[in-house]
């Protein structure tokens, strides 16, 4: 037992100190590694563990940073001159709007829902947090099939004939906008949900009592309180406009994560790297605004007297509010699935489902399932860390594993291509990179969830664990992990989800000859192949509804 | 002490036993697995192959080549050829298929191609090989014009490039499309004519039709697809989009010019699809394998496939469809602007700084 012994050894050490030290420099060293764990180290198998994942989730953004420090003046200043700017422009614009009418839409859903006695509240509940199964870049699929220049809506229009031509252009800003609020503001509307849920009764009834009306108290007493949740929301929305790459290139916009793509696909990766920079600055920077403006303002409840919220009565707009929540149904639900229904019926009828199907089928299933059991035999030694053994090695550990989650996905993979393809040959081009950059894209979703059950567990079954005999890390396999499985479980599920549905480093970092089901939806959509890629994309959402229920719960 | 090391050891060995299950599960169809590893060029059954043609076209090739030999192929469609470079020391690819003969001069230029005698390479043209056939090329495509019959009338549309300068284009119904910089297409397009023009010239004319065009597309499809629909009066392509754009059920009423065919005119720039022998790849005698059974006359007819491109070598009898067959013209036929095929290479990358230099993006923003 290392440990004993160094307690011993720094016992003796101690008996010492009034005298003279033997070891000075050691002792101090010893005494310092001890202060920082606040007199508990953990063993060194964790820590090793830890190290080595912090490790892997650095290396990708480092390796982009140093690449684009290295680009060379004249590279910067061709970007900064148009490039970039232009980039810029496209970037926030679009993570503005989404951001902001996404928010709209989930809140008010979420206040409809929860505080109105709209008809059929439980059932709406789910039906309007269903878009998150359906990945952004299938639902843009769907709309480009409805609204597109050859699509179904013009089909109709100029069938009526006297409302003269379908100038619709999907392939714009405000396609790419709305495909993007439809399918992201579930977010905010679940967690704007959630926070309603818990708000108490008492500050209303204050406000009423003063004479408010209902417009007054939603402004004056609810709307502050959901700022935190609508914070949270806004952010991960934000950060998702940022890093999608499915959705924007199918409806032909350019983003920086777009333009990263591009660049790296066609091995400009100078270019890419110094692009990739910027993105981070801006993603850090988003993340900066969020954490400084929830520091500010600082809302409480008093849980003591916590009475559920009353339901208001909808009246007069009773149709009006029903109407909208129907056609916000309609429109990121029952339209996109409708689409892949019917071409995955004609897919089906053509022979799509051939074995070259299956292949995807298996390839994605092989590289989710890889992914999910790296994540969960990662997650758990990483959260025990953090939550039993707090300094700043653990939190730097912990903090470091959310890099790849915040970043876009396609910087993790263009820092891929560098390493793999320069300094480790043998594994590059295989199926296991893929399945690595997928743990770093997708650990925290683990993590997350392995927090949240061992929470549940009192250090006081680890300290009676230890006293027996057990070595952290032996607790860790006999005591902790058989506690806290089904949370493990549920985290691995989520990156199952998460990694079923990835395109952009599947895209940039996969082998020849494999290809996902993911790929495979970009590739037939993109060449207006429908009917192969309805199966795939409705079989993508398929397996996403599985876990559902973990994602709802969670809020 | 010792229980940590076995802790360890135990960590270690649960990793190990997952890869190792992961290994189990793919080592049958993961080629890249096995570059590392002493097979000699003999005994490996696959092949891999990196494409920048459409995927459709080449697909069918693929298999039907994994048919006639029983060589697994695994393909990355939509590679550029700088993928090639970039992989240099470390590569992956047996077999490079390019749109662009550019592409592949360049990639030869360079000493990432590696020469051959395969049996049957004199069926193509000694004009559009290297000297040491390290690549070829099997088919031929022409750029010209593909115009709206409904929009504008055949004399109403540009006869050469040059006509192009002219801000009058902008004017017809709907103007007109090309696609964007990087397109292998335009690449080879913008090489030709700094062959003919010179780099200033060429560079003005890139201005131009940057800034009369109405649209830019990513690829030639989307242009023979949007002039059909009437969305464009006409657009800059390669003459087999044309042939494509006549075997649409719809949207097919459409025509071609082919540019530049007076006496005192440069002719038609031309390019060529075709492939290329990667040096140090993984499965070398599968890459002859390939090269050798791609020069039957059977598959360079396969070659060409949907694609309906013509052959350079045009005894081969390509059955076209009827639409198009009374619309092929034979390369022979036309008069063609008289730069070497194979000196395309040597202006891939300037010409790629040149076009961006000029103001019309290599990717679509």
């Amino acid at each position: 037992m290392r440990n004993r012994k160094q307690d011993k050894e720094m016992k003796r050490n101690e008996n010492k100190a009034g005298g003279f030290l033997p070891q000075p420099v050691l002792s101090l060293f010893r005494k310092s590694w001890r202060s920082t764990w606040r007199g508990n180290p953990p063993g060194a198998v964790l820590l090793i563990i830890g190290f080595i994942v912090a490790v892997i989730m650095a290396i990708p953004i480092v390796y982009v940073v140093f690449q684009s420090m290295f680009a060379g003046a004249d590279q910067w200043l061709r970007l900064l001159d148009d490039r970039i700017p232009e980039l810029l422009w496209n970037t926030l614009s679009l993570t503005v709007v989404v951001t902001l009418f996404s928010v709209v839409i989930g809140v008010s859903l979420a206040w409809f829902i929860v505080r109105t006695d709209l008809p059929g509240g439980k059932v709406w509940r789910w039906l309007l947090a269903l878009p998150l199964v359906i990945p952004p870049y299938v639902g843009a699929v769907t709309y480009i099939i409805v609204l597109g220049p050859s699509g179904w809506v013009r089909d109709l229009w100029e069938s009526i004939g006297f409302l003269g031509e379908y100038n619709l252009n999907i392939y714009s800003f405000w396609g790419v906008a709305f495909v993007l609020i439809m399918f992201t503001y579930p977010y905010v509307y679940l967690i704007a949900s959630a926070s309603l849920r818990r708000m108490n009764r008492n500050y209303e009834e204050v406000a009423r009592s003063q004479n408010m009306s209902t417009g007054r108290i939603f402004w004056k007493i609810n709307l502050p309180f959901l700022r935190p949740a609508i914070g949270a929301g806004a952010i991960l929305i934000a950060l998702y406009v940022l890093s999608d790459f499915g959705a924007i290139a199918m409806m032909r916009y350019v983003t920086f994560t777009a333009a990263i793509y591009f660049q790296t696909a066609s091995f400009d990766t100078e270019a890419a790297a110094v692009l990739s920079l910027v993105l981070i600055v801006v993603t850090v920077l988003i993340l900066w605004i969020e954490g400084y403006t929830k520091k500010k303002s600082d809302y409480h409840q008093t849980s003591n007297t916590f009475k559920a919220p009353i339901q208001l009565s909808l009246g007069k707009w009773k149709p009006l509010v029903l109407s909208f929540v129907i056609i916000v149904f309609l429109l990121s639900v029952l339209i996109p699935i409708v689409v892949l229904i019917y071409w995955s019926v004609i897919g089906v009828q053509m022979g799509a489902l051939d074995s070259r199907f299956f292949e995807f089928v298996w390839n994605s299933f092989r590289l989710s399932g890889t992914a999910a059991l790296l994540c969960m035999v990662l997650a758990v030694p990483i959260v025990y860390l953090k939550t039993r053994y707090p300094s700043f090695i653990s939190n730097g550990i912990d903090r470091l594993s959310y890099a790849g989650y915040a970043l876009p996905g396609v910087i993790v993979a263009l820092g891929f291509v560098f390493i793999f393809n320069n300094h480790l040959p043998a594994l590059y081009n295989t199926f296991y990179v893929v399945a690595i950059a997928f743990v770093v894209r997708f650990l925290p979703q683990a993590m997350q969830s392995t927090t949240a059950s061992l929470s549940l567990v009192s250090p006081r079954v680890d300290e009676a664990a230890r006293s027996l005999g057990y070595p952290p890390w032996k607790v860790l396999m006999k005591v902790i992990i058989p506690t806290i499985l089904p949370g493990v479980l549920a985290g691995g599920a989520l990156v199952f989800v998460s990694a079923i549905k990835e395109l952009p480093a599947t895209l940039m970092l996969r082998p020849p000859g494999f290809d996902t089901l993911a790929v495979r939806v970009y590739f037939e959509a993109t060449e207006g192949i429908y009917h192969l890629a309805a199966p795939a994309a409705l079989l993508i959402i398929f397996v996403s509804i599985l876990p559902l229920q973990i994602l709802l719960r969670r809020y | 002490m010792k229980s940590s090391i076995k802790g360890l050891l135990f960590m270690i060995s649960i990793a190990a036993v997952l890869v190792l299950a992961a290994c189990g599960n793919n080592n049958d169809d993961e080629p890249a697995d096995d570059s590392g590893e002493n097979l000699s060029p003999e005994e490996t059954d696959e092949l891999v192959v990196y494409s920048a043609r459409n995927e459709r076209f080449v697909q069918e090739l693929l298999d039907k080549f994994t048919e006639d030999t029983g060589i697994q192929v695994s393909a990355l469609h939509g590679a550029d050829p700088l993928q090639i470079e970039a992989e240099a020391n470390n590569v992956q690819a047996d077999i490079f298929i390019s749109n662009d003969l550019g592409a592949l001069g360049y990639l030869h230029g360079e000493g990432y191609l590696e020469g051959s005698d395969p049996e049957g390479i004199e069926t193509i043209d000694e004009q559009f090989r290297s000297d040491d056939n390290a690549y070829f090329a099997i088919s031929a495509r022409t750029r010209g014009f593909i115009y709206n019959k409904d929009l504008v009338s055949e004399d109403e549309v540009p006869q050469s490039m040059e006509d192009l300068f002219d801000a009058e284009w902008a004017d017809l119904p709907n103007g007109y499309a090309i696609t964007r910089g990087g397109n292998g297409g335009m690449i080879g397009n913008v090489s030709a004519l700094r062959h003919e023009w010179g780099d200033e010239r060429t560079a003005d004319w890139i201005r131009a039709i940057q800034e009369h065009a109405a649209g830019i597309y990513e690829g030639h499809g989307d242009i023979r697809r949007a002039v059909g629909a009437g969305e464009h009066a006409f657009g800059l392509v390669n003459n087999y989009y044309y042939h494509q754009q006549l075997l649409e059920p719809s949207d097919n009423n459409v025509g071609f010019i082919y540019p530049d065919q007076e006496d005192d005119e440069m002719g038609a720039i031309a390019n060529a699809a075709g492939i290329g022998n990667v040096a140090g790849g993984p499965n070398e005698q599968n890459a002859i394998t390939f090269i050798e059974w791609l020069l039957e006359p059977e598959n360079q007819v396969e070659f060409v496939g949907e694609s309906l491109e013509l052959l350079i070598n045009s005894d081969i009898e390509v059955d076209y469809p009827e639409e198009v067959e009374e619309h092929v013209v034979n390369f022979e036929d036309l008069k063609i602007q008289d730069m070497s095929i194979t000196d395309l290479g040597d202006h891939f990358e300037d010409t790629k700084d040149l076009i961006e230099e000029s103001g019309l993006d290599l990717e679509l923003r």
